[in-house]
């Protein structure tokens, strides 16, 4: 028998144990060829207006997911061997050379790593149209893409993999040389200790866990700097890290500890046996439950997060560019053929066509307002009061001799009383502006600084004999969302009127494919990285079932039936699944939470149903993955 | 005097058409309420087949087995657990004592298992610790106590239930002969004060002749069966050894 043969009946042997490994590995390759093959579609490319943004996402995701994988194929691939102990121990004793058996796992990983890998690539061309029509259908484009087979995608996954795959079976060769014989065959023998409880660690990690939590969720200071974003969440990353780390080893411990106090509690049915159990594993685990929910924390809430751009694109770009199109006028002649343009467009029926003045005068504020107020742009009441019509808002105003009122800054946080009875001297004009109220409904596309003043028509009237007022040709036009040729064509002409998009339909679809890449993206790099925790965690169970092995066959000996056993099981994998899951879930809430407010437009209920979606997925795959666990431990230990 | 164990024409045969091993021929057996009862044979005679067929974890091809008046070949799975856990103790050779529980928590583990209320749990274990001289150790683990120490604690958690039948196998196995000698007049005294019923199967003729009767088996059948009757220990050693010379095959066995 070759060493081949032997590595290759090994597999077959052992390919229970491996199944979940090797559907985690053939996944994760199926989403870098589909990461890989989009980065090279020009299809898709040509259709999406952020062409560009997107071959960089795709390439720096592959790469994440790369280093991801390679992480996740390492760990697997130690586990693995390190399970295997008393097997290379068997065959050392009997005379094999270490170097021989380290050829042989290495021939293993290798086989096993290349049947994942044309499966891998078999399945990703098959599935990556899928993959790309979710993508299309994400970023609201119709077109329709035939079957592409990417031969630059199939050889850079390929020869990435070969890489990964070499590089751990290499790995997995030289773990042989650090065993010693001795060890091999004493594994189970050394008695673990049972972790001491620390009162000290105990109150650190919940002091940091609260400080953490308190940095995360206190609001913003009113100047929101740099440094101050720096400091504060870095300090709060750091102390998640730690507090998660001390609350997994101490924390737990503790309460685990207070919970065998309660004896009629503790000594009833199989629970003594189930807390001593988790007292044993908890140092082992720690640094994996860590792992998992911070790692959780950040997926949900950046999936949150991005699901929640998702959700309120449309609502931002109408935010953003409040009319279909919008143009600063240059003269008749070119206002004249952009009209045209649009009026061209029998699609899209022109449902209102509004010119606004608009004044940019200089003023001194009577008081302090962290916001550029230079120049201050002044339209008059009788215009938005208009354009408030003709958008369906209902915000209208009325204003008398020198009173004003203040269109809310967009993305600030501005409320009535910072305002409220101002005072400002527009200093070009002389005339002084009393601040009435504060309303909000931006009239013109974004751009900085966004400080709109309204005034009274006949105010107006002055200031216009001292200021020649600019004109804005403004278009609401029907079935806005689907404008692509005459928006593309008008934007061309108009140029950078404004830091947003002149037109609706750009805004708003530019929003919604680089959101929708996101999306996209973060939803598969998320499900690699849960397909790769939760087979961690499934491997790490089962070593677990086969070296407590005896214990249940003593649980049965002394009485405990079949089905208690299975329910005892159940339960001691759900405080396995169960625990660090809650705490990435709540982690991970607190930081969406920040993200929420850090993007002030996306908050109320637009942010809720994105954060349920994105945690009821993890549940349900973690339930997927604690289901399994919890029938293979059963049929290993509960024959 | 109660019958604890009648076996009725017990047969175990193991494998399918072609190759067929009878492990157990007919076995009839009875053992008494108090007796302590020794089970010996060479290699492969059958002993630990019928050990495992009275602690119910396997079932008899044919015949009947019933302990403390109960047929146990006709009920079902979990019927059994709970048998076991209210009828049964067990000692064997590796103790099979959980790690990760104290010696304490290990004794009670049957008694917690039944439900038994906090009190009376502690007040039995107190009971069985000072009946082997464990106390001192009721807090230690498992990896911190010594083989004889261990298989007390084992021996303890077997009767802390107070069994109608106590199974060991071959318990001393793994224990110096100090440590073995312990062991055995512990069992001694149950049986004698406790009126506890003790069936022990053993390769060890200096184990054996704790007992008040011996049986052997070979080959799937009863060979003999001796008593110790009023002859000392010292005697019955030396006929235990008659025995086993004249059963032959299990001489190496014995030193």
């Amino acid at each position: 028998m070759t060493l081949f043969s032997l590595a290759r009946k090994n597999i077959k042997g052992n390919f229970n144990n491996y199944i979940v490994y090797f559907i985690s590995l053939v996944f994760s390759m199926v989403i870098y060829y589909t990461f890989v093959s989009l980065q090279y579609s020009e299809e898709i490319q040509k259709s999406i207006l952020l062409s560009d943004t997107m071959k960089f996402m795709f390439l720096a995701s592959s790469v994440i997911l790369i280093i991801f994988v390679a992480v996740f194929i390492l760990y697997s691939n130690s586990f693995f061997t390190r399970q295997r102990k008393r097997e290379v121990g068997l065959y050392s004793m009997l005379g094999l050379r270490k170097k021989t058996i380290g050829k042989m796992l290495f021939y293993e990983n290798l086989i096993m790593g290349i049947i994942a890998l044309i499966i891998g690539i078999f399945l990703g061309t098959l599935l990556s149209k899928m993959f790309s029509m979710i993508l299309i259908n994400l970023m609201g484009s119709t077109i329709e893409i035939g079957f592409e087979l990417s031969l630059k995608a199939i050889i850079q996954t390929v020869i990435v993999f070969m890489v990964i795959i070499l590089f751990t079976s290499i790995q997995g060769y030289r773990l042989v040389y650090r065993f010693k014989l001795i060890e091999l065959f004493n594994a189970e023998k050394k008695g673990e200790g049972i972790p001491k409880v620390s009162l000290l660690s105990t109150t650190i990690g919940l002091i940091v866990l609260a400080a953490g939590y308190w940095l995360i969720l206190r609001p913003f200071p009113d100047t929101l700097t740099i440094e101050y974003i720096q400091f504060n969440y870095g300090l709060a990353l750091v102390s998640l890290i730690i507090g998660s780390q001390l609350f997994f080893r101490s924390v737990t411990v503790y309460l685990l500890k207070l919970s065998q106090r309660n004896k009629s509690r503790y000594y009833s049915g199989t629970n003594l046996f189930e807390t001593a159990q988790h007292l044993h594993r908890i140092k082992g685990n720690a640094r994996t439950f860590t792992i998992i929910a911070l790692s959780s924390a950040f997926t949900i809430s950046l999936f949150g997060a991005t699901y929640g751009g998702y959700y309120g694109n449309e609502k931002q770009a109408k935010e953003d560019a409040a009319f279909s199109y919008s143009h600063l006028s240059k003269g008749e002649n070119f206002d004249t053929k952009i009209e045209n343009i649009i009026k061209n467009d029998k699609d899209h029926q022109i449902k209102a066509q509004l010119d606004l003045p608009v004044i940019e005068a200089k003023g001194k504020l009577s008081f302090q307002l962290d916001y550029l107020t230079e120049p201050i742009k002044l339209i008059p009441q009788s215009s938005f009061n208009q354009v408030s019509n003709a958008l369906d808002r209902k915000a209208r105003v009325s204003l008398l001799g020198n009173e004003a009122a203040v269109i809310k800054p967009r993305a600030t946080e501005f409320t009535e009383k910072d305002f409220k009875n101002q005072e400002v001297d527009l200093q070009s004009s002389n005339q002084n502006l009393v601040f009435t109220e504060m309303t909000e409904g931006s009239l013109l596309p974004f751009d900085y600084p966004d400080f709109f003043v309204i005034v009274s028509d006949e105010m107006f009237g002055k200031i216009a004999k001292q200021i020649k007022p600019l004109t804005y040709k403004l278009y609401e036009v029907g079935d806005e969302k689907n404008t692509r040729e005459t928006a593309l064509q008008i934007d061309k002409l108009i140029g950078d009127d404004f830091q947003a998009s002149s037109s609706f339909y750009i805004e708003y679809k530019e929003g919604q494919e680089g959101n929708a890449l996101n999306l996209f993206i973060l939803g598969f790099l998320g499900l690699v990285f849960l397909a790769a925790t939760g087979s961690i965690l499934y491997f790490k169970q089962l070593t677990e079932a086969n070296e407590v092995k005896p214990n249940y066959e003593m649980l049965s000996k002394i009485g405990v039936g079949k089905k208690q056993i299975r329910k005892s099981i159940g339960k001691q994998m759900l405080f396995v699944f169960g625990l660090p899951l809650t705490v990435g879930i709540l982690h991970g809430s607190a930081i969406l939470h920040f993200i929420s407010n850090f993007m002030s437009n996306l908050i109320g209920a637009n942010m809720f149903i994105p954060m349920i979606m994105a945690m009821a997925v993890f549940v349900v795959i973690y339930l997927g993955y604690y289901l399994l666990t919890v029938k293979t431990y059963n049929r290993i230990v509960n024959k | 005097m109660k019958t604890i164990v009648e076996t009725n024409k017990v047969k175990k045969i193991y494998g399918t058409k072609e190759n067929v091993y009878t492990a157990l021929d007919e076995i009839n057996l009875t053992v008494q309420e108090g007796e302590f009862v020794g089970i010996m044979g060479p290699s492969g005679a059958g002993k630990s087949t019928l050990l495992n067929l009275l602690a119910t974890i396997d079932e008899p091809t044919s015949g009947d087995i019933e302990i403390d008046g109960t047929s146990i070949t006709k009920m079902k799975e979990e019927q059994l657990s709970a048998f076991r856990r209210d009828k049964l103790g067990f000692i064997f050779q590796d103790y099979n004592l959980l790690d990760t529980l104290t010696v304490k928590e290990n004794i009670l583990l049957p008694l917690a298992l039944a439900k038994m209320n906090v009190k009376e749990l502690e007040r039995k274990v107190d009971k069985v610790a000072d009946k082997f001289g464990i106390r001192t150790i009721l807090e230690k683990y498992p990896y911190q106590i010594s083989g004889g120490q261990k298989q007390r604690t084992a021996a303890a958690r077997a009767i802390v239930t107070k069994p109608s039948l106590i199974l060991a196998d071959e318990p001393t196995g793994a224990l110096d002969s100090k440590s073995a000698t312990d062991l055995l007049e512990s069992l001694n005294d149950l049986s004698d004060q406790d009126k506890a019923t003790i069936l022990m199967v053993t390769h060890d003729a200096f184990a054996a002749s704790y007992c008040q009767r011996v049986i052997f088996i070979k080959d799937g059948k009863l060979f003999t069966e001796i008593v110790k009757g009023k002859t000392s220990r010292k005697e019955f050693f030396n006929k235990v050894l008659d025995v086993l010379s004249t059963l032959g095959g299990g001489v190496s066995d014995v030193i």
